[in-house]
């Protein structure tokens, strides 16, 4: 099919140069063929520690280290101090962030689930509880949708999706102006960095260098 | 010589005579007998089944009840599909009435998504007319229409008002005069054999020389290994609405007639029945 403002090509240039990037600096995101080999997605798993006593904690704890996407090789360093003052009360908690291109919208969407360590899902309340307060606002008044639970349109399971239906308005605007200057900007990169930070997913200020440098 | 616009109420009017039968593991404080349904096919489980599931709640204790789901031979049901694809797609081969097993507790986390109350139906079922319009029309259509269209097309399906919800819908079916149809084909190919959920890809309904692209054509670019007879034999039924349209038909024709209300042709490929 034709390339249109954001086709299906692009989108997987766009995530293979920055699953480049990440492999550079172990950031975790890699490609995930579908079974029928006929397109994909990018994923990325995060290990979080949850402490449960508190209720205005941030996604990221700054002592939980980004763990590798594979459950066997686990190793999840957790400062001593942290450890003491959670007590039982803290819970390590397993997000999954995948992009996933919807061809009738022309855009990349985000889809993320979390669960305990024994597999018990988070519920979409206990969701909105690690949305930073500020962006909960911003999320109620558009430009993006709420957080809905929707099929996974690859893996056929329930996730969580962050989509919004204005994303072309506001990424024309993030793009015009790097373009008038020439220089290149990875869609990807740009998309992620506005979407992410709302559920917890945070990109390293690399990304946005790797891009300009590149190409 | 039938009219175009009697397809139209034949599919929306379409029903599959069902029996719920509580899960025996559920704990009842007094018989629970199986319940018959008549289910609208364009409709969805969650919508439809007020009655069911009062009706199993009389035999149980409060606290034994939580959100309720169903099953077919061990799959758990998805609500968020309509009714008639998952009767074509799961049991189409099998006697009447349609067997459907009703659980109130271990909602499979994994593989349902929740459905906390009527609005959440509503919000998936607007959701998809959205995409379905931004193929059709690039949006165009739907975001021109006032809020009060958008919830007649809801109360429509929700209280089984045909004229109601086409008095907008209508909308939705049409086209530029001097384009052949949509600009691209809102469809969904569901198979029981593969991971993946359903095939969804960018199609036009005409092709660069102006043919209308056919229900065949279709096949044969998204799911080509559904119908190609290795040895002459048929493999697969081609299902919409619990019928197999020719594959010559257009799909311009398809889409304008066969569509659930969802604005979307749900097709299920199954395998050859035997009787």
């Amino acid at each position: 099919m034709e390339d249109e403002f954001f086709g299906e090509k692009s989108f997987q240039h766009y995530c293979a140069e920055f699953i480049k990037h990440s492999q550079q600096i172990g950031d975790g995101w890699e490609w995930k063929t579908a079974k029928d080999c006929s397109d994909g997605y990018m994923c990325k798993t995060q290990f979080q520690i949850k402490n449960g006593t508190t209720t205005s904690h941030r996604g990221t704890p700054a002592s939980v280290h980004t763990c590798l996407p594979t459950e066997e090789n686990l190793e999840l360093t957790v400062d001593d101090s942290e450890v003491m003052e959670s007590a039982a009360a803290s819970q390590v908690i397993k997000y999954e962030y995948h992009v996933v291109y919807s061809c009738s919208y022309q855009v990349p969407v985000l889809y993320f689930r979390a669960s305990f360590l024994d597999g018990r899902p988070l519920a979409l309340k206990d969701i909105w509880e690690g949305v930073h307060e500020c962006y909960k606002t911003r999320l109620l008044q558009g430009p993006w949708d709420t957080i809905t639970q929707q099929e996974h349109p690859i893996l056929g399971q329930p996730f969580f999706v962050l989509h919004p239906c204005k994303t072309n308005e506001f990424m024309t605007a993030v793009l015009k102006n790097p373009q008038k200057i020439n220089r290149n900007v990875n869609y990807i990169t740009s998309w992620l960095s506005i979407m992410g930070p709302v559920v917890g997913l945070n990109l390293p200020l690399s990304y946005a260098k790797a891009t300009s440098q590149d190409e | 010589m039938t009219d175009d616009k009697d397809v139209l109420r034949d599919v929306w009017f379409g029903r599959i005579p069902t029996c719920f039968t509580l899960y025996q593991d559920e704990i009842t404080e007094r018989e629970a007998e199986p319940y018959y349904l008549l289910l609208p096919r364009v409709s969805y489980l969650t919508l439809v089944t007020d009655k069911v599931k009062k009706h199993f709640q009389k035999a149980m204790r409060q606290e034994d009840v939580s959100e309720i789901w169903f099953e077919y031979e061990g799959t758990p049901l998805k609500w968020h599909y309509p009714i008639g694809l998952l009767f074509d797609l799961l049991a189409s081969s099998s006697a009447l009435p349609w067997n459907i097993t009703v659980h109130f507790k271990s909602f499979p986390e994994k593989d349902l998504l929740h459905c906390p109350s009527k609005d959440a139906v509503e919000a998936h079922f607007m959701s998809c007319m959205k995409e379905a319009d931004a193929l059709k029309h690039k949006s165009q259509v739907i975001n021109e229409m006032q809020k009060k269209d958008h919830k007649q097309l809801w109360m429509g399906l929700q209280n089984d008002r045909f004229d109601q919800f086409w008095a907008i819908n209508r909308k939705l079916m049409e086209y530029p005069p001097e384009e052949n149809g949509f600009r691209y084909i809102p469809f969904r190919i569901y198979q029981t054999t593969t991971e993946r959920p359903f095939i969804q890809k960018l199609f036009r309904p005409v092709a660069a020389d102006g043919q209308l692209h056919t229900l065949g054509d279709l096949l044969k670019e998204v799911c080509p290994s559904a119908v190609t007879a290795e040895d002459g034999e048929k493999k697969n039924q081609v299902m919409i609405h619990g019928i197999e349209p020719m594959l010559e038909t257009p799909l311009q024709w398809l889409s304008e007639h066969l569509s659930y209300p969802d604005n979307f042709l749900h097709i299920s490929i199954v395998p050859q029945s035997t009787d």
